[in-house]
């Protein structure tokens, strides 16, 4: 009898679960939102749900961002926001492809510029339209280097760019002053030539984490870029990873280690959270390839006080200069972007929401909370303007070149950075054979050059 | 020294021994209203909204990933999830020709075997140190879990800062006169994953085994004690019989997990992982979350599973868990 009534209870258990599992597959998404006569968005009775990245370094003030974003939404459009997070890119990735497939889930994405083009190949996506734009607030009021990962062209645009997080250098300002080094360097011969006059008594001229996750192709497709070469052709059909502009753009990235010695050995494992301790312990001269994320962390070590940033060097290494045509490539275009899913029954509230984290108010803010650069141009000067030690950052962001704009990026950043972290056994011994590399880039280039004609199917 | 015959065979005394009532009795079929109405005397049907859930959560998803493994599905047809173009076994084909994949499933096999491997003596030491009563044997065991207990994340973070070139791993071998070098990078990241899992999963071993020991009669022990047997032939003869079920089963579960074990390598190596250390899992991974390649990553999904079904089979006709009523 006690079997038999546990089993039951299991069995309503098991029966409500079911129906519960059933109700999450369907939500209220039937009708749309109305539009105000004046332009205004009237939203009551309606819930807009956002997916925007988790903040765990900085979880007070994600509070403070999200009640403020929250209470200024409601306050424009009288509909509630929900704001859900994604602690990582697999995580998002996982969560658009069950939303897309399923037709529902969040109306507005935050994605990284890198992967817009992959989310672009989706198609589950709103292409802005000038209306779009104009409810949005016009397309006037943001940096134009930062449209750059928007969408393959200016009339196919799915991204609005909400933080820009452009690549510089930091440098000790200590250090330059008693190396006798008054300004920062603006090639990449004068940067080295800067790093091995620093270097000496257990201090590197540069921090280089050759082992981090992102870094390594971003000095190698930089390099690339700036003698004139290209990860992928301009119409983005070849894949160009075994291109000799490539080939010399690793043998200079290793060759900071193993032919200037300007990088301490030990950084073949660092990742970039290494090369920063390392330059804010005092141990490293000049951080490359780090944002104004990295301040906090500067500001807490050794180095407070004693530091600064410059645009990364916009002539490739053994250059003295770029090549015609060839970007300054200073940076990538880096940052985030916001996408407005195609199946959202809610397109207005969207786009309300979109022109309130795009307005110079929440953009000044985000960078009050995160450190996250305005793509808002009023908002960045006036960020600029509070922050001198920012201005080289706002200097990166119009020599930023945007990368490949193709669903096949994936396979081509991919593809280089495994290059470096199956030579890096072979860096660790102290050079690096350009036979092998070259072996490893062929083989890269093959696995892109299938994946763009998959994207050109 | 003899050991007595009924160390002997500790089967035979088990056998002897007066059964409990198991499954076997309560299926005989019963009689009457009740048989009638319950076949073979059991509610069957009260299993229905447990089946359905199984139904839900296992059966449907992995129909869906054999199907999506006979798809091109990718990121430009993902919204045409049930029209994506039917590529009957190409996805298999291109894992086995391009995908690394026989690569990874000799990486993954190789570093459950060894990792298990290396558990086993390390588990069944540890469980026979704290077989024995003694003061603070609470403690101890407990502390034995530690290891455990702590989430696979945190384990690889913890010792992806162990194992940094100057970091205390080095240190330690150092006192030895070994240098460890880059564990990160290249053919040693295989063994850092082997060394940082067999950290991790020995309690497993340790706890199987220690499940064993328990159900032990202290009688055996006292009989073999009485004729004479020391410490080594009480485990040859007494202790190894008695926990073979629960080894054989944890050696089973254990390669099992390994073999399965993404956290630990995705976070200690990060990708793209070193080749001598692309397990299939984090391979599988890559293949669908960072390239898109949803039908191709499915495909690997379903080899990788007939690869873990094929020890899990062998296991379970070996052990006659499968064995139908009546049958031995």
């Amino acid at each position: 009898m006690q079997l038999s009534r546990r089993s039951v209870l299991f069995a309503a258990f098991a029966a409500s679960s079911t129906a519960a599992l059933a109700a999450c597959g369907s939500s209220d998404s039937s009708s749309s939102t109305g539009t105000g006569a004046a332009g205004a968005v009237d939203g009551k009775g309606k819930t807009l749900t956002v997916l925007v990245a988790a903040q765990p370094n900085y979880p007070t003030q994600f509070a403070a961002w999200s009640k403020q974003v929250t209470d200024a939404f409601t306050a424009a459009t009288g509909a509630t926001l929900a704001i859900e997070t994604f602690s990582n890119s697999a995580e998002e990735t996982t969560k658009i492809q069950a939303s897309i497939v399923a037709g529902t889930g969040p109306d507005v994405y935050q994605l990284g510029t890198t992967f817009t083009p992959v989310a672009y190949g989706t198609g589950g996506f709103l292409e802005l339209s000038a209306d779009d734009w104009k409810a949005i607030g016009g397309r006037e009021k943001f940096s134009p280097e930062t449209f750059g990962m928007s969408g393959p062209s200016e009339d196919k645009q799915i991204g609005i760019p909400s933080a820009t997080r452009p690549f510089v250098y930091a440098y000790n300002t200590e250090m330059f002053t008693a190396a006798g080094i008054a300004s920062p360097p603006t090639t990449w011969n004068d940067l080295i030539a800067a790093a091995t006059k620093l270097t000496s008594d257990g201090t590197y001229g540069m921090a280089v984490a050759y082992a981090d996750g992102y870094d390594p192709w971003k000095y190698i497709w930089a390099f690339t870029e700036q003698t004139g070469g290209s990860y992928v052709s301009e119409d983005l059909t070849k894949a160009q990873l075994d291109s000799e502009q490539v080939k010399n753009a690793v043998a200079q990235y290793f060759g900071l280690l193993t032919q200037h010695k300007v990088v301490d050995p030990a950084a073949v494992g660092w990742k970039s959270g290494d090369a920063l301790a390392a330059f804010s312990g005092g141990k490293a001269a000049i951080l490359p390839m780090t944002s104004a994320a990295a301040v906090p962390a500067l500001d807490q070590g050794a180095v407070k006080g004693k530091y600064a940033f410059a645009p990364l060097p916009d002539v490739a290494p053994g250059q003295t200069s770029r090549p015609a045509g060839a970007p300054p490539a200073q940076s990538i275009v880096s940052g985030d972007n916001l996408a407005i899913a195609s199946y959202t029954p809610n397109k207005d509230l969207a786009l309300a929401y979109v022109k309130l984290v795009t307005d110079a108010e929440i953009q000044q803010a985000q960078f009050t909370y995160f450190g996250n650069l305005p793509t808002n141009k009023e908002a960045l000067a006036a960020v600029t303007s509070a922050n001198p030690v920012l201005a080289p950052m706002a200097a990166a962001e119009k020599g930023s070149t945007p990368t490949a704009f193709t669903g096949a990026w994936a396979d081509v950043q991919n593809g280089v950075q495994n290059v470096v972290v199956q030579s890096l056994p072979e860096l660790a011994k102290g050079s690096v054979d350009p036979a092998s590399t070259a072996s490893l880039l062929e083989a890269a280039n093959a696995k892109a050059q299938a994946s763009l004609d998959r994207a050109a199917r | 020294m003899t050991v007595p015959p009924a160390l002997a065979a500790p089967e035979a005394a088990a056998d002897a021994a007066p059964r409990e009532p198991g499954p076997r009795r309560a299926a005989r079929p019963t009689s009457g209203r009740r048989g009638r109405r319950f076949p073979g005397g059991r509610p069957l049907w009260l299993m229905l909204p447990t089946l359905l859930l199984l139904v839900l959560v296992i059966v449907v998803p992995f129909l869906l990933a054999v199907w999506i493994g006979f798809l091109d599905l990718d990121q430009y047809t993902l919204r045409q999830l049930f029209s994506a173009p039917f590529i009957g076994l190409k996805n298999y084909s291109e894992g086995f020709a391009a995908g690394q994949l026989l690569h990874s499933i000799w990486i993954s096999a190789a570093f459950s075997v060894l990792t298990t491997a290396f558990c086993l003596p390390v588990g069944l030491l540890a469980a026979l140190a704290v077989n024995s009563a003694f003061r603070g044997r609470g403690l101890v065991r407990s502390a034995f879990l530690i290891p455990y207990v702590i989430p696979s994340f945190v384990t690889a973070m913890v010792w992806r800062f162990l194992m940094r070139p100057d970091g205390a791993f080095n240190d330690f071998l150092a006192v030895f006169g070994i240098t460890g070098g880059q564990w990160l990078i290249g053919e040693q990241a295989f063994w850092a994953l082997v060394i940082v899992d067999t950290w991790a999963a020995w309690p497993f071993i340790y706890m199987m085994t220690t499940a064993g020991m328990q159900a032990i009669p202290d009688e055996l022990y006292e009989a073999a004690a009485l004729d004479g047997a020391g410490w080594v032939a009480r485990i040859r003869h007494v202790v190894l019989p008695g926990i073979r079920h629960q080894l054989l089963l944890g050696l089973l579960l254990s390669t099992l997990a390994h073999f399965n074990n993404f956290t630990l390598p995705y976070v200690l190596l990060g990708s793209p992982a070193p080749d001598a250390a692309l397990t299939l899992p984090v391979n599988i991974f890559q293949t669908s979350f960072q390239f898109f390649r949803f039908g191709l990553g499915s495909a690997m999904s379903v080899i990788s599973l007939v690869l873990l079904m094929i020890p899990a089979i062998y296991y379970l006709r070996a052990s006659k868990l499968t064995a139908a009523p009546g049958e031995d």
